[in-house]
């Protein structure tokens, strides 16, 4: 069951104030990929306090930098379902988790961060491995 | 308390592989008490089924994540041989091939004193200190990210499960910053952020969990279960 609307909107604003695209129904999530060239960054948002607390500063100052996707949208698993349900068909084979972030080059997924690879981490240590998979496929 | 968390176990809300025979469980740990370990969202792999080996399902398995077959799975703790964060099964070049695994029957270790880095700064502006870990940790990010003149920021703001949450990010200096040198870099805060981190020390971990920087504040009244977010 969705959590109410005013207890994430904080949550979506920490994404949207830096410039992250924020998709909410599956025709956003279509549209979003329907440019299939270049790179492109999904945050799964979550309202984990302890993984996606550190996911997103982490997404945000991983993007600050010069080489980053060209794109970077985020989807809100638990509230808006339909999408994110429809980001994930776009993942392939990976198994659901969230936060989680996607990393996707010419319409093939490249690099993938599952939960478990962010929870119980530091936001600076997840952005040094971003900008990683970031300097590798960006 | 935390306001999501009944627990102060160090590994809940880890994803965790427990060992048991031939068999490994894959679930995020949830709690550890009464001679039993409860995991949720939880998978399982036995050595050989769908012709893969453990390593191999659990080299997958840490990179992409898993598909649940258990909403919950208790597990008695004397049937578990080794417990472990999934992470440390990520196959990293050149880094450790074998996973980092706890012992589940073994006694926790006494805490050892961690060395210090040293400070230069007046005593009462310098409220935090920094492990020569942390420090450590800071000076290899700081030259192989390039990030010349910019200094280690720590910081407090509202949120995460237990109403504060840390912050640590490289930055440049802001107008009204308390600055305190640390061999070879600087810490910067602002003032209200020092309210909190008064007598906090920044710590930088390797090991089963907590992997990262980590912040002990002897003040914190309660502290989530990852020690992300914390209470006064």
């Amino acid at each position: 069951m969705p959590y109410p609307e005013q207890m994430v909107a904080p949550m979506r604003a920490e994404l949207t104030s830096a410039g992250v695209q924020e998709l909410r129904t599956p025709s956003e999530v279509d549209s979003f990929f329907a440019q299939n060239s270049g790179t492109s960054l999904v945050l799964v948002n979550s309202v984990c306090g302890c993984a996606a607390g550190s996911a997103r500063p982490a997404l945000k100052s991983a993007i600050g930098e010069n080489t980053r996707p060209d794109r970077v949208a985020t989807v809100f698993a638990g509230q808006d379902l339909e999408a994110t349900a429809r980001a994930r068909e776009l993942f392939g084979d990976v198994p659901p988790s969230s936060p989680s972030m996607a990393l996707i080059k010419d319409g093939e997924l490249v690099h993938f961060v599952p939960r478990h690879m962010i929870e119980g981490r530091d936001a600076l240590s997840i952005a040094t491995d971003l900008t990683a998979a970031f300097a590798e496929y960006c | 308390m935390g306001t999501f968390h009944d627990t102060a176990d160090p590994l809940h809300g880890i994803t965790v592989v427990a060992e048991s025979g031939d068999t490994v469980y894959v679930g995020r740990c949830h709690a550890r008490e009464n001679g039993t370990i409860l995991l949720l969202d939880v998978d399982q792999h036995t050595n050989g089924e769908d012709g893969k080996t453990n390593q191999e399902y659990l080299t997958r398995a840490a990179r992409f994540g898993v598909w649940k077959k258990h909403e919950k799975l208790t597990l008695k703790a004397d049937d578990v041989s080794g417990l472990s964060p999934l992470s440390d099964h990520f196959p990293r070049p050149g880094a450790k091939t074998a996973p980092v695994v706890e012992t589940v029957a073994a006694a926790a270790p006494a805490p050892v004193a961690k060395e210090l880095a040293t400070l230069t700064a007046d005593p009462v502006e310098a409220p935090v200190q920094l492990t020569e870990a942390a420090a450590t940790e800071v000076r290899r990010l700081l030259e192989t990210e390039e990030r010349e003149g910019q200094g280690l920021r720590l910081a407090v703001s509202g949120g995460g499960c237990s109403g504060l949450v840390y912050k640590v990010e490289f930055d440049t200096q802001n107008e009204g910053d308390i600055v305190v040198s640390c061999e070879g870099f600087d810490v910067l805060m602002d003032r209200k952020s020092t309210i909190y981190l008064r007598g906090v020390t920044l710590d930088h971990q390797q090991g089963l969990s907590g992997r990262g920087f980590q912040f002990n504040n002897p003040n914190a009244s309660n502290t989530c279960g990852c020690g992300e977010s914390f209470s006064v």
